[in-house]
């Protein structure tokens, strides 16, 4: 428990990053797809949890970054999001930039390492 | 993958309602939650176990930060106007106003600004559409005749004029003055008349036998001695009352005279002594042209019997000296007082 909510500290700043960038590869993506699908792919290290996620959908969805369709799925209404092109540049940019962080903290975490590279 | 039946998920949207999900919010949540449910079913959980899994995860204080957190970033988005209204009769016709007053406004600006423009440039346009008249344009033409306009006048009547017949002549002689002269410078000439001749006739300027033997001068207009009530010019009706004439009427012996007359003749009226009555009363009345009293009547009386005694009195008169206008005697209404007076 203890080592999740330190990786929600982190996932909070990154989540917009995060969505964007697996809607840029998936095309189309339903809420609980995208939790289901960083899970997996972090092999259970990243749980986004619904409250943290729908409102950073939601910001996004505003800001013009997605768009939605919804597509009644076994009798319940399931929310699509897709990307804009405005979407998928920030895509770009932000995946870029969190790249560029990532490397600045790693610098930061291990200069030893660094330097003997 | 294992379906969720209808009544487990009825189970979550009512557990998802008592916490007062955004309406907005709640079939994505609802499909979101049941997806996790079935998830679980599929790991071989029971639905119990899943239920109660989810309720952990969805506690409510995360659904309720989930429903804070849309409605502030669907604030964002809000105008001040959603924000004034928020939770009150929107159909009611006052958030239509405020939501359309900046396009409202906008376009009665621009029709207003219009509507000027074209009023003020109305008569510029007009002058262009319409060319001004030319100078050869004539719409009708008149002629002028002119009118003689003469006095409707009808010629007085002539009046019929008698020839005055042969003027009387009294007969003449010549007679000339004579001026001082040399003696060289004298014409000798007839004698001049002597006093008999002067007997039977006037002296004139010429030597005339006359036709009359009459010897006065007279003018020869007017009253001539021969024109016997032959009116030359119409004249004014003979009876003309003045009320100021040159000469004025007068008693025959003067003003102590008839103040003696009136004295002899004039009886105080018993009505009037015994009611101490004194005073003036005013009678008028005309003096003829023969000098007789007439028309005699009361101006302002006093009563009590003076009025006809004075009346009578003044009726009494001797005849008076007529009044004279331009010599001849005329009528003239004269105003006398006559005073009672008590001794």
């Amino acid at each position: 428990m203890d080592t999740n909510t330190t990786s929600n500290e982190y996932v909070r700043g990154t989540l917009k990053t995060i969505v964007l960038n697996l809607l840029a590869e998936q095309k189309r993506m339903y809420g609980y797809e995208i939790t289901q699908e960083v899970k997996e792919r972090t092999g259970g290290a990243i749980a986004l949890t619904f409250g943290a996620l729908y409102p950073v959908l939601h910001k996004l969805e505003q800001d013009g970054f997605l768009v939605t369709e919804s597509v009644e799925v076994d009798g319940r209404l399931r929310k699509y999001y897709s990307l804009t092109t405005p979407g998928s540049e920030a895509a770009r940019t932000k995946t870029d930039d969190l790249e560029r962080f990532v490397d600045a903290i790693r610098l930061l975490l291990a200069p030893k390492s660094l330097a003997t590279e | 993958m294992k379906r969720l039946q209808n009544n487990k998920i009825e189970l979550l949207s009512n557990y998802l309602k008592k916490n007062g999900l955004n309406p907005e919010l709640f079939p994505e949540i609802l499909d979101h939650l049941a997806c996790e449910a079935e998830e679980r079913l599929w790991d071989g959980d029971s639905f119990e176990q899943a239920f109660s899994n989810i309720v952990e995860t969805a506690d409510p204080e995360t659904l309720h930060i989930l429903s804070v957190e849309h409605n502030h970033l669907l604030a964002m988005e809000k105008t001040l106007n959603d924000i004034v209204f928020e939770g009150r009769n929107k159909s009611y016709g006052a958030y239509q106003l405020r939501k359309g007053y900046n396009s409202t406004m906008q376009r009665s600006v621009l029709l207003g600004v219009t509507f000027f423009l074209l009023i003020m440039l109305l008569p510029n346009l007009y002058a262009r559409l319409v060319p001004d008249p030319e100078k050869n344009d004539i719409g009708f033409e008149v002629k002028l005749t002119p009118v003689d306009i003469k006095m409707e006048s009808t010629p007085p009547p002539p009046v019929p004029v008698e020839k005055p017949k042969a003027e009387p002549q009294p007969s003449t002689r010549k007679f000339t003055s004579y001026d001082v002269l040399p003696d060289n410078m004298v014409e000798l000439e007839a004698t001049p008349p002597t006093v008999e001749d002067f007997q039977n006739s006037l002296p004139g300027h010429e030597t005339v036998e006359g036709n009359s033997d009459l010897m006065d001068i007279v003018p020869p207009a007017a009253e001539a001695p021969a024109g016997k009530g032959k009116a030359v010019e119409a004249e004014s009706p003979k009876e003309e009352t003045f009320m100021v004439v040159e000469q004025a009427p007068a008693y025959i012996g003067g003003n102590a005279a008839m103040a003696e007359f009136l004295r002899k003749n004039l009886k105080y009226p018993e009505q009037a002594s015994r009611a101490n009555i004194q005073g003036r009363v005013f009678i008028s009345f005309i003096v003829g042209s023969d000098g007789r009293i007439e028309d005699v009547k009361t101006l302002k009386g006093i009563g009590f019997g003076c009025d006809e005694e004075a009346e009578r009195v003044i009726k009494l008169m001797p005849k008076w000296k007529a009044g004279r206008q331009s010599g001849t005697p005329v009528r003239v209404r004269f105003n006398l007082p006559v005073v009672f007076q008590m001794e």
